[in-house]
């Protein structure tokens, strides 16, 4: 590191320096006139070079929020920093510094060439969110593993790789091993791969490349499949009958529910449970079907009613347009008439002529947004009707069903009982011949404790049947407001962003009106 | 004596058939006259009168037979000269069917059952039919066999309107001679049509006289008939759930009705008038009553429903080439009909034309057939019972009687049909063929025959009596410049072009009234073979206004107003004086990849003013669109500082505005592409002016030279094809004498001395060698021994010669020495080369007896004896 920088004095990025850097690389000529007059806000400079300045610490860039291209080289600094709000960088060059470690990256994600030539670096990584990343620089620095190829892998876009006067460039086997691992790979220190030595590299390294193939194959596969049961989930709970395909919501009952497990080895209470569970379980399908077929139907209703909106308004959009465009073409020979016409009084009349045009444009056109106003009022009130309808016959529907469940609980409890009670009268006359449990056979050892053993059970039971069906119910009546208020709120923005447009178009033009009156009236 | 005796024959039976001509005229012409003859005395006058009368009568049995001779008999097949046993024996039937047909039916004409062939034998008409099956798959159907027989034969009309012909030439004739009456044209046409799967019949009938003479003058040239728009009703979506209603109504009903109401009056009154004028053009139109309608004969092609997907039956005239529904009013009776495997007579009655037939063969009630079981029994059963009642049965059963169950229709006596590919490309007689329609003429041509490549012209005119032109279109084939159809109205001038793909400025239609540069023209493009993207081009005098589509750009639309050309003192060519550009404007479809704000949809470069318009897309929820409006103007403040850039230089709308583009420096850099863009788009519209002029120019010379193209596939066309086969069949037919030359075999001579088929003894094999060698050496001595003879001659002569001209040198002529320097000096030569010749002959002939023994020791009947020797 014998670099002739190294003597010098370090500077700070100051605001200076920024704005002789971005006054320096500025338009020339009239447009830098023009541009001297007006100064330069940071935020609309795209491209800033800073190369040999002595800087030691990335600082006070967070103002070049559009900076496409950033010029950092030939200069001292040691850490990657500052760099967070530069989100549409593209170019960046960190060449001919200090840095040994890359980091402070993730926020580049549209970094598309990146260069650290002539660094400290010793190993790649931290570049995960670089995803377009297409040319990467890394000559000159001290990486020693040929391990830092196969992390380079996951950049699909990258064709340009540098690693020239790296401790591993000195290996004999360097370009072989980086042409097999990396096959998309076009250029390699600055020089085209040709095809025969890609077909070297990729027979002597088949076998070690398949391996990966198949591992990263694996992971792939894995995350794919994670993701398709999310997706399911998230469907399902978008119908608001998650884990009910299956025996979920009976397995939820009896995992709190420790009387109950104890309960299962008294005789015939396992066979009784089976039997409970199967019938269930049909049940809780058949909530889960009726919810999806509910959700079906809910979407069709939304999208029949956005698609009717839609049209709606870009029917009205058209005829707006319509009458603009109209407007507009006696507006462009009115304006030329006004600035002919010599003779006062016809000016007069003509410019109170045209305002009059420009105030009937504004209540034609406030005409066609009331009424359109009024016809979507009366269809979004239909449209909320018939949802709160489908929601009520839903949650109807969902209820009785999870009564069945209930009733099931109840004969399920009775059941029990009896056979509890039977247990215990057994035990009580000493003809119960099997082997309980100690804890089980502490239960029965009066009837109030076994009653109230298998009461807590039922009580458990009901609760977690009952906790669903609120959850259910709730969850799709707050869906069902939101939409709602969502639907009405769209349209209200909606109106007034219209209204807005509206006034602002008719205030331009009557503006445009008294610039020329004024004009005439100064000529 | 055998051509005498048949040319003596022929002469008989031409007689016979004038005499049998005059027979049957007799029916109709002569009996007036006879009776006149027995009410007055018979004067010279009336002598001479009914002589007169007579020979006019007899005209057009002359020609019948004069057209008779062209044939040359001799040429034709057996099967035309004679008849068969088995075809003898189908006359006899024929003629029994007939006998008894005339006795049933008295009231009747006689039947069309075998009239005479070219060579004067009677056959039977349905083996007249050769149903043939074409080998151009364009004749696979019956459209286009039809327009190609009504193409390829000129109409002859029939000897006598009101009777059928006499004699029904065979279709191979008639294909040689290219003409024939109706009879002919549908005998050739059925038999294609039956022979490509067609059930198809001859009907023997009567026609109208449009039909009879192939009169379309009254008829619509069905290529001015435009086709029929299909009106496609855009089927209305079902109104859906949340669809919006329509704002409440507020105007008056009663008001809507009553305009209505007079609106339909006045549609009322329109439409009456039209009718009014239509009936009367009509009435105008309606030709004369023919007095001899439904007495001429004619002849048509019936198809039947069935086979090869006919939905209904139909007819086909073969003069036309129409097809007619049965229903149709031109066809007013028929009398008979036949395939090449039966006849049937028609026992319906044709009081309303033939409106009211049944084309159900099967049915013998309706149809008497002249052969049983040769054809399908269409009848269902239940009829069938109550037919045997008819009083017809008797009818039925005699001619069944008279045959054999089993007899069959003998094949046909014609010859396969064969139409050369020459004669189906040329198609009309000499590849011309003009038709008359009702305000419309129609002129074909072959491909090649005009040399600019003209196939089709329609001549449509304003009056019935084709005075006045309206408009010409002509079609072309093979093209180099790919002219396809050109169309030119004579009412307005306005002439349209159109091409095929492939031009070389890939131009599509043209139309324009002068070739006139800067005229009102539109041209249109095959956008995809363009770089430009260009669609259409359309120029009047002041403007000009481009199409695009499909560009980078998303340029669509150029419209460019140009001012009037200034005129330059220094004489210039019109091309280099472009006219000014006044205004320019463009318009842009949508970029999706730019924000709507910043994507510009028209902007508009007003050049005298120095100003630009900018309008941009609308955005997706917006009504309004951003607009700017840059004004250039170059001033100077009050220190002499020049203005670069000022707010009011820009007045720009903004729907939603922004921060950045109130900048100056913002606008004037969008001020300065512009500028550049301007710059651009002048010049593009100065290039669109030179591409005018390129296409005019080409255009013009395309059609001077009118070149065509010739496939290489074309054999007999293509001459460059031609020459290359011709030169490689020279160069195959030299290999090939080269190869017999080289296979020459020197030893064949020596080896047929000795016994064939024997193995070669080494003494044997020595002998052979030496034999051929010394035999080859012989010759190369005889050879040198002949030449110097030759030589030895010529010296000698030439030796004469001077001697005789040193002697006589002093009485000898000037001519007679010119040719004794000639003839020296000839001679000369010859000795010379002789000369040459002898020591060529002395220096190879070892060499060539060497090679000859090399060859022998290597040759491989050889080789294995005297490889000892070697």
């Amino acid at each position: 590191m014998n670099r002739l920088c190294n003597s010098m004095e370090p500077r700070v990025m100051d605001d200076d320096m920024l704005k002789l850097a971005v006054g320096e690389q500025g338009p020339r000529e009239e447009a830098g006139q023009l541009a001297k007059q007006e100064g330069i806000l940071f935020k609309d400079v795209l491209s800033l070079q800073l190369d040999f300045q002595n800087i030691l610490r990335i600082d006070n860039l967070w103002q070049f929020e559009n900076l496409r291209k950033l010029q950092l080289d030939n200069n001292l600094i040691e850490r990657i920093e500052g760099l967070e709000n530069l989100t549409h960088l593209v170019w960046l060059d960190l060449s001919f510094n200090n840095i040994e470690a890359i980091e402070g990256l993730d926020a580049l994600v549209n970094l598309e060439d990146l260069s650290l030539f002539n660094n400290r670096i010793t190993k790649i990584d931290s570049l995960d969110s670089l995803v377009k990343l297409q040319v990467l620089s890394l000559g000159n620095n001290q990486i020693g593993n040929m391990m830092n190829i196969i992390y380079l892998r996951r950049f699909k876009a990258l064709r340009t790789l540098s690693l020239s006067g790296n401790p591993i460039a000195e290996a004999e086997d360097y370009k072989m091993f980086i042409c097999a691992y990396l096959p998309d790979l076009v250029y390699l220190d600055f020089r085209r791969i040709d095809d025969h030595m890609k077909e070297l590299a990729e027979m002597k390294h088949q076998y070690s490349i398949d391996e990966l193939k198949h591992r990263e194959n694996l992971i792939q596969a894995r995350l794919e499949d994670e993701q398709a049961r999310r997706e399911e989930l998230e469907e399902h709970k978008a119908a608001f009958v998650e884990h009910l395909n299956g025996s979920f919501l009976f397995d939820s009952m009896y995992a709190e529910d420790v009387e109950g497990s104890k309960l299962t080895c008294l005789p015939g209470v396992s066979e009784l449970l089976e039997a409970y569970k199967d019938k269930f379980v049909i049940i809780c399908l058949n909530i889960f079907e009726y919810g999806l077929k509910q959700q079906e139907k809910r979407k069709v209703e939304l999208d029949t009613f956005n698609e009717c909106i839609h049209e709606a308004i870009q029917e009205n959009q058209e005829q707006g347009k319509h009458k603009i465009a109209k407007f507009e073409e006696k507006h462009l020979l009115s304006l030329s008439a006004i600035r002919d016409e010599s003779e006062l009084t016809k000016l007069e009349k003509k410019i109170v002529e045209y305002s009059g045009d420009i105030t009937e444009l504004f209540n034609v056109l406030m005409t066609l947004e009331m009424q359109l106003v009024e016809q979507l009022e009366e269809t979004i009130n239909m449209f909320e009707r018939n949802i709160v309808d489908l929601v009520g016959l839903f949650i109807e529907n969902v209820q009785s069903l999870m009564a069945q469940c209930r009733d099931l609980e109840n004969h399920h409890h009775e059941k029990l009982l009896e056979i509890s009670i039977n247990t215990l009268e057994k035990i009580a006359k000493g003809e119960f011949d099997e082997d309980l449990p100690d804890d089980v056979r502490s239960l029965f050892v009066d009837k109030d404790t076994i009653v109230n053993a298998v009461g807590a059970s039922h009580d458990i039971h009901l609760l977690k049947i009952d906790n669903r069906e609120d959850e259910l119910v709730t969850r799709i009546n707050s869906w069902c407001t939101h939409l709602v208020d969502k639907i009405h709120k769209d349209e209200i923005t909606r109106n007034h962003k219209r209204v807005k447009e509206i006034n602002q178009y008719i205030d331009h033009m009557q503006n445009e009106l008294d610039n020329l009156e004024c004009s005439d009236l100064i000529d | 004596m055998e051509v005498l005796k048949e040319k003596v024959e022929e002469e008989e039976a031409a007689e016979r058939e004038e005499a049998a001509e005059r027979a049957e005229r007799g029916e109709k012409t002569l009996r007036p006259v006879e009776v006149r003859r027995e009410e007055a005395p018979l004067t010279q006058e009336a002598l001479r009168d009914l002589e007169k009368k007579l020979s006019e009568i007899l005209v057009p049995g002359k020609i019948s037979i004069s057209t008779k001779d062209t044939i040359d008999i001799l040429k034709l097949p057996v099967s035309y000269q004679t008849n068969t046993p088995k075809e003898e024996h189908l006359l006899q039937v024929a003629d029994n069917f007939s006998r008894q047909y005339s006795d049933l039916c008295p009231d009747r004409v006689p039947l069309f059952l075998h009239p005479v062939n070219e060579c004067g034998l009677p056959k039977f008409v349905s083996t007249t039919l050769r149903p043939t099956l074409m080998p151009y798959p364009e004749l696979y159907n019956w459209e286009s066999c039809a327009q190609f027989v009504s193409d390829f034969l000129s109409m002859v009309p029939l000897p006598d309107p009101l009777k059928p012909p006499p004699f029904l030439y065979s279709p191979t004739t008639v294909l040689e001679q290219q003409k024939g009456n109706c009879f002919d044209f549908s005998t050739l046409l059925c038999s294609m049509l039956i022979g490509s799967g067609y059930d198809a019949y001859c009907v023997n009938g009567y026609g109208s006289q449009d039909i009879c003479h192939m009169d379309l003058t009254r008829e619509v040239c069905p290529l001015t008939l435009k086709p029929k728009e299909i009106v496609q009703q855009q089927e209305k979506a079902p109104a859906k759930k949340y669809a919006i209603k329509p704002p409440r109504d507020l105007s008056s009903k009663f008001e809507q009705e009553q305009e209505m109401k007079q609106q339909e009056q006045i549609k009322a009154e329109e439409e009456r008038r039209l009718r009014e004028e239509e009936e009367r053009l009509l009435e105008a139109e309606k030709a004369k009553i023919d007095p001899l309608h439904g007495l001429r004969v004619h002849c048509w092609v019936l198809v039947l429903s069935g086979k090869r997907e006919v939905p209904e039956t139909f007819f086909i005239d073969p003069f036309t080439a129409r097809s007619y529904s049965p229903q149709d009013d031109h066809f007013l009776g028929i009398e008979s009909l036949w395939n090449h495997k039966n006849y049937w007579v028609n026992m319906q009655d044709c009081w309303n034309c033939c409106k009211d037939l049944v084309f159900d063969l099967g049915d013998p009630v309706r149809w008497e057939y002249l052969l049983l079981g040769t054809d399908k029994p269409h009848l269902s059963t239940t009829e069938e019972e109550d037919t045997g009642m008819n009083d017809d049965e008797d009818l039925d059963n005699l001619c069944k009687d008279d045959k054999d169950k089993s007899f069959d229709m003998p094949s046909s006596w014609v010859e396969q049909i064969d139409i050369s590919p020459e004669a189906f490309e040329t198609r009309c007689p000499n590849g011309k063929k003009v038709i008359q329609y009702k305000r419309a003429k129609l002129e074909k041509w072959a491909p090649y025959l005009n040399s600019n490549g003209l196939v089709c012209r329609l001549t449509t005119y304003e009056d019935a009596e084709c005075t006045k032109t309206l408009e010409i279109k002509e079609w072309y084939q093979n093209r180099e410049d790919m002219l396809e159809r050109k169309q030119i109205n004579k009412v307005t001038g306005l002439n349209i072009d159109y091409f095929k793909p492939g031009h070389p400025q890939a131009l599509r239609v043209h139309s324009y009234k002068t070739m006139q540069p800067g005229m009102d023209r539109v041209m249109e493009f095959y956008e995809t073979a363009r770089v430009d993207g260009l669609i259409k081009r359309e120029e009047t005098p002041k403007t000009m206004t481009e199409y695009y589509q499909g560009r980078s750009d998303f340029l669509s639309y150029r419209h460019i107003n140009f001012g009037p050309r200034v005129k330059k003192l220094v004489l210039n060519s019109a091309e280099s004086n472009p006219r000014p550009v006044v205004k320019i404007t463009e318009q842009f479809s949508r970029n999706p990849a730019k924000p709507a704000d910043e994507d510009v949809a028209e902007r508009v470069f007003l050049i005298l003013d120095e100003r630009i318009q900018l309008r941009y897309h609308c955005r997706e929820d917006h009504i309004t669109a951003s607009k700017r409006e840059f004004l250039r103007r170059t001033e100077v403040d009050s220190k002499g500082n020049k203005i670069i850039m000022t707010a009011d230089m820009c007045v720009s709308f903004e729907v939603e505005p922004m921060e950045h583009t109130k900048k100056l420096l913002y606008q004037y850099e969008a001020m300065m592409q512009l500028k550049n863009e301007e710059k651009l788009s002048r010049h593009q519209a100065w290039e669109s002016e030179l591409e005018v002029l390129e296409i005019l120019k080409l255009r013009e010379e395309e059609e001077e030279a009118h070149t065509l193209t010739i496939s290489i596939y074309d054999t007999k066309r293509n001459e460059k094809s031609k020459e290359y086969r011709e030169a490689m069949e020279r160069v195959m037919h030299e290999e090939h004498l080269r190869q017999v030359e080289a296979q020459l075999d020197y030893l064949a001579p020596f080896l047929a001395q000795l016994p064939p088929g024997e193995k070669l003894t080494r003494w044997q094999a020595v002998r052979l060698k030496d034999e051929c060698l010394s035999d080859f050496k012989q010759r190369l001595i005889d050879k040198a021994n002949l030449i110097q003879a030759r030589f030895e001659k010529e010296t000698q002569e030439l030796q004469k010669k001077q001697q005789w001209y040193q002697e006589n040198q002093v009485t000898l002529t000037t001519e007679d020495e010119d040719f004794y320097l000639s003839y020296c000096s000839q001679a000369m030569f010859r000795i010379r080369i002789l000369e040459q010749r002898l020591n060529r002959h002395k220096e190879l002939a070892p060499l060539k007896y060497l090679a000859l023994e090399e060859k022998l020791y290597k040759d491989p009947r050889l080789v294995e004896l005297l490889k000892v020797f070697a």
